[in-house]
């Protein structure tokens, strides 16, 4: 029962390709020896020389990594903690509260940097890494808080309520029993916010502070003299990263599940 | 129960706290922008004022809401359509299967999505791969103008969009209960039937928080009618970017962001009304 | 498990408050453009000579710019380069340093074209960094006309084939060239005259875009296009044989500046960069690199021969600020003009 026929693979297939052509033509394209993105003259590695050629790249490229980890781990907190809250209590102003917590998603965001960074400097903050994780944890959250409250929807709370009546507390009972089923949602979301943290520059560039640069503030910022293919390359890249880091989780869960036999 | 309950506070008090201090409160800032007056050089004079409201009954911004609103139905509409499928056939796939195809869905989120146009560009231009293919076949003699079309917008609302569809449609079928589906079976519903009765019922709360996951963000997503349209028809998005910057105007675009928003939500409660599954939804 | 999480929550908050405090170094001055500003080996220069650390910091548009630079009371940012119109915002806020011309040696150096102009007309506060002249170029082999002036952009034969920037005082400046007007122009009535000549140009536009225009017409999207001067520089290496226009209806005109802010962390970093980027050798690097008209004219012996002032630029005229009724009324033009192309 629980297959696919011929129809759906066809069609999933179809659909990833589409998925994966652009992003293909991106990586091809990041080799491009001419700067334009119309022809593909020659193999060439100029772009991403050009883009660790300086450190003042280096320098971004680190900070936007830790700018993303952190925001990406404290969104995570607070919007899973929050969803399961929500979840649990039914206090009138949850609606509310979760209506504004997703606004941030629907404004432009350009108009959205701007007001954080007079709030910002209303409140005093001082701008660097900490004003960019708050403007960062701004738009990740809606995205964690989402995909945990899906999760969520259709959940049996009994499975909770069984273990409170065992004893054990709101946290033990959220840690031992509701965290492991939500965990994919949560790790999904995550990755979902990392990329979106990494990928920032409309609100990055209203809220960093005057010695602190993000990669896609450098990549982006070229406007005056035309945005190079060093993008593509910084594209790449990340993918490559990415590929990386996931060869390395399934490896070592192999390992482990191995040994754990 | 109650005193159970209150055992959860803890839990929601950060985000509490988070979104009252740092999203309703710049947001407020927002608002009390939108009721003040721009000032000569550069800046606002806190004069209270209706005057940013007033002027956007103008036809030529009340077009831009239009435009906006009928691109964002549009290519909710055609994600819809399309992500459904790729959500539903995802969650029927073999466990292993599925984890790889998730793996795939969330990859293209790491390429930035500025960038993954730049790549439908070079798709669609006319000395693009897709021309260069139909000549080859012999379907067309002139290459077509496909780029900066309205087609061409729409490609890339969806192409953005599609995987929230298909997370979240995928997410409500992964749960589903496929014993119910096979009891319909047992008991004579032909597969449309047992579908449409069992199987569609049930993921409709995925679909639909899907649904609000792509309309939101598509009503305030400008940057795609930027490079694949050629910026020829105006998006409040872009309206709102032009008057921040060259303008010089903000709390014009103050008072359009507030409209956009409360366009926006005035959609999903009717969307909510209509469709009357609160309580289905993931997403309160 | 509760104490990793604490711990990784501790850490997170270290680090966060971090780069406040490490950034307590003396000598460092904070350079604030868009990036790709200057080629690296003149910055590296900058920093082997002097000893000071230098720090790129990027905005993207000039009001992020100005808006950061007046919450931080003209502190925070040492050397900026900003676009002319709103250099004048930035004087008149007081937000730059009336320079001290003792301290600039090559002062002489600056082409005086480039001087007197209306956003520092007594030449106290901005050094000017390149200029731009934003051209017509065309592909002959696509075009059947002869293009000499914006005029001709209204030819029917250019039925959607033409690439604008997207800057609307620019394109609205143009129009009113067209009519024989100022690109200044303030009466109402006479804006909304040039936003109806506009909408008649809507049916031959192709696409609008700043960001790297020339492409479109490199890859033969577009057979003509109005472009920036870096995207004109860009263009001509790719395919020389493309037709350069100098509209005859006159040019329009900018200059980006060069100034140091008013409360600027470290003046006498900021003073020997401004210095240093006056040099003719290090002028002519920067121009070469960046595709811009060069304004320093002890440089013009040494920079590509392209980048040095044509003599009609005398007649050029720059996007001045108006009224805001005026600006109101061109942005409006330009909002009924994009939606009448589609």
């Amino acid at each position: 029962m629980k297959k696919n026929g011929k129809f759906a693979g066809f069609y999933l297939g179809l659909m990833f390709f589409l998925m994966y052509l652009p992003i293909g033509v991106v990586v091809v394209f990041s080799f491009n020896e001419s700067k334009l993105p119309v022809r593909f003259t020659g193999f060439s590695l100029q772009w991403y020389e050009r883009l660790f050629g300086n450190s003042a790249m280096q320098e971004a490229l680190v900070n936007s990594l830790i700018l993303a980890v952190l925001s990406c781990l404290i969104s995570a907190v607070i919007g899973t903690l929050g969803a399961v809250g929500l979840f649990r209590i039914h206090w009138k102003t949850k609606g509310v509260l979760e209506y504004i917590s997703i606004l941030p998603l629907m404004i432009p965001e350009i108009i959205l940097g701007m007001v954080l960074m007079a709030f910002f400097y209303m409140l005093g903050l001082p701008f660097g890494m900490l004003t960019l994780l708050i403007g960062h944890t701004v738009f990740c959250v809606p995205y964690i808080l989402m995909e945990v409250k899906a999760r969520l929807a259709g959940m049996d709370p009994s499975l909770e309520e069984a273990a409170r009546d065992l004893g054990a507390g709101s946290f033990r009972a959220f840690w031992d029993i509701t965290l492991p089923l939500i965990m994919p949602a949560v790790l999904s979301g995550s990755l979902l916010a990392f990329a979106m943290s990494m990928d920032d520059v409309v609100i990055s560039i209203f809220v960093n502070g005057p010695k602190l640069s993000t990669l896609p503030i450098k990549v982006y910022t070229q406007l005056k003299t035309g945005v190079t293919p060093e993008i593509n390359a910084l594209c790449t890249i990340m993918l490559g990263l990415i590929l990386f880091i996931l060869f390395l989780y399934v490896f070592f869960g192999k390992v482990k599940s191995r040994l754990f036999k | 129960m109650r005193r159970r309950r209150n055992g959860s506070v803890w839990m929601i008090l950060p985000l509490y706290i988070f979104t009252l201090v740092f999203v309703a409160g710049p947001l407020l800032y927002m608002f009390a922008l939108s009721l003040a007056m721009p000032n000569e050089t550069h800046g606002v004079d806190w004069n209270f004022t209706l005057e940013n409201y007033k002027r956007i009954l103008d036809t030529v911004y009340l077009n831009t809401f239009a435009q906006s609103f009928k691109l964002a139905v549009t290519s909710t509409v055609i994600i819809c359509m399309t992500g459904y499928p790729f959500g539903y056939y995802m969650a029927r796939m073999s466990e292993s299967r599925k984890k790889r195809a998730m793996l795939f869905l969330m990859l293209p989120f790491w390429v930035n999505s500025l960038i993954r146009l730049y790549g439908w560009i070079i798709i669609l231009q006319n000395k693009g791969i897709l021309n260069f293919i139909l000549k080859k076949l012999g379907i067309i003699e002139k290459p077509l103008k496909l780029l900066y079309s309205y087609p061409a917008i729409v490609i890339g609302m969806v192409y953005v969009l599609l995987p929230f569809m298909v997370l979240s449609v995928y997410s409500s079928a992964e749960k589903l209960d496929w014993s119910l589906v096979e009891a319909a079976r047992d008991l004579g519903a032909s597969r449309t039937k047992a579908f449409w009765t069992v199987t569609f019922k049930l993921t409709i709360p995925g679909l639909l928080s899907g649904v609000i996951l792509t309309f939101i963000p598509s009503m305030g997503l400008f940057f795609i009618a930027d490079i694949l349209g050629g910026n020829k028809i105006v998006l409040v998005g872009s309206l709102i970017q032009e008057q921040m910057t060259r303008g010089g105007n903000w709390p014009f675009a103050a008072a359009l962001a507030v409209v956009l928003m409360a366009l926006t939500t005035i959609m999903i409660i009717l969307y909510r009304r209509i469709t009357n599954v609160r309580e289905l939804e993931g997403i309160g | 498990m509760k104490k990793v999480t604490a711990g990784i929550f501790c850490a997170a908050l270290a680090m966060a408050s971090m780069p406040v405090t490490a950034f307590a170094d003396s000598d460092e001055m904070v350079l604030y453009t868009w990036e790709g500003m200057f080629p690296q080996e003149v910055l590296d220069g900058f920093q082997e000579e002097t000893g000071i650390d230098l720090v790129y910091s990027n905005f993207d548009t000039d009001e992020t710019m100005l808006e950061k630079l007046s919450m931080a009371k003209g502190g925070d940012y040492d050397v900026i380069i900003a676009d002319d119109y709103i250099l004048e915002n930035v004087i008149k806020e007081g937000l730059a340093e009336k320079l001290d011309k003792e301290r600039l040696t090559g002062w002489e150096n600056i082409n005086p074209l480039y001087q007197g102009q209306f956003y520092d007309p007594e030449d106290a506060y901005v050094v000017p960094y390149g200029a731009g002249i934003p051209l017509i170029v065309y592909d002959p082999e696509m075009v059947d006309i002869e293009i000499t002036g914006y005029e001709d952009l209204w030819d029917p034969s250019l039925n959607g084939s033409i690439a604008l920037t997207a800057n609307y005082r620019v394109i609205n400046g143009i129009t009113n060239l067209t009519l024989g007007k100022s690109m200044n122009e303030e009466d109402i009535d006479s804006i909304k005259e040039t936003g109806e000549k506009l909408l008649e140009l809507a049916p031959n536009i192709r696409l609008i875009q700043d960001d790297n225009t020339q492409n479109a017409l490199l890859s033969g999207e577009a057979s003509v296009a109005f472009l920036y001067t870096s995207q004109v520089t860009a263009a001509l290496a790719e395919n020389p044989d493309l037709e350069v226009v100098y509209p005859k209806e006159g040019l329009g005109f900018g200059v980006m500046g060069m100034f140091i802010a008013g409360d600027a962390p470290n003046k006498d970093a900021a003073y020997a960069f401004v210095d240093y980027i006056l040099r003719p050798e290090i002028a002519a690097q920067c121009f070469d690199y960046i595709g811009y008209y060069c304004t320093n004219k002890a440089a013009d012996d040494s920079v590509n021969p392209a980048l040095v002032v044509p003599d009609s630029v005398k007649s050029g005229e720059i996007v001045e600020n108006v009224s805001q009724e005026a600006e109101e009324q061109y942005s409006k033009n330009w909002t009924e003009f994009r939606a009448a192309c589609n």
